[in-house]
């Protein structure tokens, strides 16, 4: 149960990342000097903020401010912030910052001779981004990816100070109720390091269909 | 207000009303129904998590009978330790009850019941050694905060028995800062990350002594690992050690939920149901032995 719950958390994030992080990268690379402020804003405090004090922010944070607001409208009950989305947002939010950069990078490495190419017989903007800049930057990015899935999958050990009982909060409810630490948080160093070489070979796999046509040098 | 638009007056007037009834809301007392309280789910025997998921433990027993005594509907919420506090004031739930020891800087942050089991330390020796011999158990308690005359001469005595001897203690509590001020040049103090490690090794012979709380130590004495042990010395308490452990609650914000612990607590000591749950768990009774 509790390593489906750290899959679906890393799933979802890496997701939301990849969101964020093709937004991002749009915004960096755009012309709109507001745009590329926002995303370099993003990427500075996402990457430069430890983790563990975003996911404290997202999740007490969180909500303290909604009910200090909802107190400001005479409401004094409790408001429940959902663990599951706001750790999954955090890791999520952290990860489209990493994402935007790999992203930014496969773009920038991208023959401009081709655009222009594709520019010449008439293609339009929309047209060029489909065929002939996305199925590059796919395979350019897909090495940089697979390094932000992995750091996604174990920042969700982070996740367990908010209680959710993923992986991380088994053992250590197990560890703690048996008096046999050494025994649970080996079998999780397990199961994360069973989660990453697995997902690493999933990669291998899209790389090597991506880049179908390209000698590796 | 001229130079205002409409959609701004608008704000102005909803931030007023606001505030208005913010104040008005926090006048009136809150009424307890439902109670949430966080613990930790991992400490056993304080609270732990049995096989098939379920919470179970001292606290778990204690506070389900405190509720049904202040006649509120309760909610345990498991929580890691480092989410316990920042989750208590951001609301999350009302009381925490993970064994948390009451010392003087955890009182600076927040509000604390009465105790519900006293704290104190001892030394564990094998019942086999010499010490266990020239040492007598005994059950009198050497406040360390208000150290007396006699007091301190049963330390001397202590530190003259235990000297040249290695000492196990858990690395960074309160028994390791106990014995770096009153031991430190008589014995060799040895670290251990968890008391576990500390009660093998004193098995094993390769220390002579080990100190820890008498919460860990008695469960321990009555099991098979720890058969072989006997006590020794007084009961340490006060200075760096905490005197009990108490439910935490927000700092003097639920005043009222604090009384009414507190009442039902007097009274799950009293008619004895404390003590029964306290023998069901530690194999001792932590309000009685010893008392302040």
């Amino acid at each position: 149960m509790a390593t489906f719950m750290t899959i679906a958390i890393a799933t979802c994030a890496f997701f939301l990342g990849l969101i964020l992080g093709s937004l991002g990268a749009a915004s960096k690379l755009s012309r709109s000097p507001i745009l590329r402020l926002a995303g370099q804003v993003y990427t500075t405090i996402f990457r430069g903020v430890p983790d563990l004090l975003i996911i404290y922010l997202f999740y007490f944070g969180s909500s303290g401010m909604i009910m200090y607001i909802a107190g400001a409208f005479g409401y004094t009950g409790y408001v429940e912030v959902n663990a599951f989305l706001t750790g999954m947002a955090a890791v999520g939010i952290i990860s489209g910052a990493y994402s935007t950069e790999v992203f930014r990078g496969a773009v920038l490495v991208l023959p401009k001779g081709e655009i222009e190419a594709a520019k010449a017989i008439g293609m339009r903007p929309w047209l060029v981004f489909r065929r002939i800049m996305a199925p590059q930057i796919l395979r350019l990015a897909l090495p940089g990816l697979g390094n932000v899935w992995v750091s996604s999958l174990k920042e969700t050990a982070l996740i367990s100070v908010t209680g959710l009982v993923e992986i991380m909060r088994q053992s250590t409810i197990c560890a703690g109720s048996t008096k046999e630490p050494l025994l649970f948080y080996s079998i999780a160093a397990g199961l994360y390091l069973f989660l990453v070489s697995f997902s690493i070979r999933g990669f291998h796999w899209a790389e090597a269909l991506t880049s179908r046509g390209f000698r590796r040098n | 207000m001229n130079g205002l638009r409409t959609h701004e007056k608008w704000l102005i007037f909803l931030v007023v009303t606001a505030v208005i009834l913010a104040m008005s809301a926090g006048a009136e007392a809150k009424e307890w129904k439902k109670v949430r309280i966080a613990t930790e789910g991992a400490y056993s025997p304080w609270n732990l998590t049995d096989a098939s998921g379920k919470l179970t433990g001292y606290e778990i027993d204690l506070g389900n009978d405190l509720c049904r005594r202040m006649n509120v509907e309760c909610e345990w919420i498991a929580q890691d330790w480092a989410g316990l506090f920042p989750g208590l004031n951001a609301g999350k739930f009302d009381l925490v009850m993970a064994s948390v020891g009451v010392t003087e800087k955890r009182k600076e942050a927040l509000s604390f019941s009465d105790f519900y089991a006293y704290q104190s330390s001892k030394f564990a020796v094998l019942k086999s050694s010499s010490l266990a011999k020239s040492v007598s158990d005994s059950n009198a308690i050497m406040d360390l905060e208000n150290m007396n005359p006699e007091s301190q001469k049963t330390l001397n005595e202590l530190k003259k028995a235990l000297s040249g001897k290695a000492i196990g203690v858990q690395t960074a509590t309160n028994q390791y800062r106990f014995l770096e001020t009153h031991f430190k040049d008589v014995v060799e103090i040895r670290n251990y990350k968890t008391a576990e490690q500390t009660d093998l090794d004193l098995v094993a012979g390769r220390i002579d002594a080990l100190i820890v709380s008498t919460t860990y130590l008695k469960p321990l004495m009555a099991t098979e690992k720890g058969k072989d042990l006997a006590l020794i010395g007084p009961f340490f308490r006060g200075g760096p050690f905490p005197m009990g452990n108490s439910a935490a609650f927000r700092k003097d914000q639920d005043t009222e939920l604090v009384q009414m612990f507190n009442a039902a607590l007097d009274g799950a000591i009293k008619d004895g149901t404390v003590s029964k749950l306290s023998l069901k768990w530690f194999k001792y009774d932590v309000m009685e032995n010893p008392k302040p």
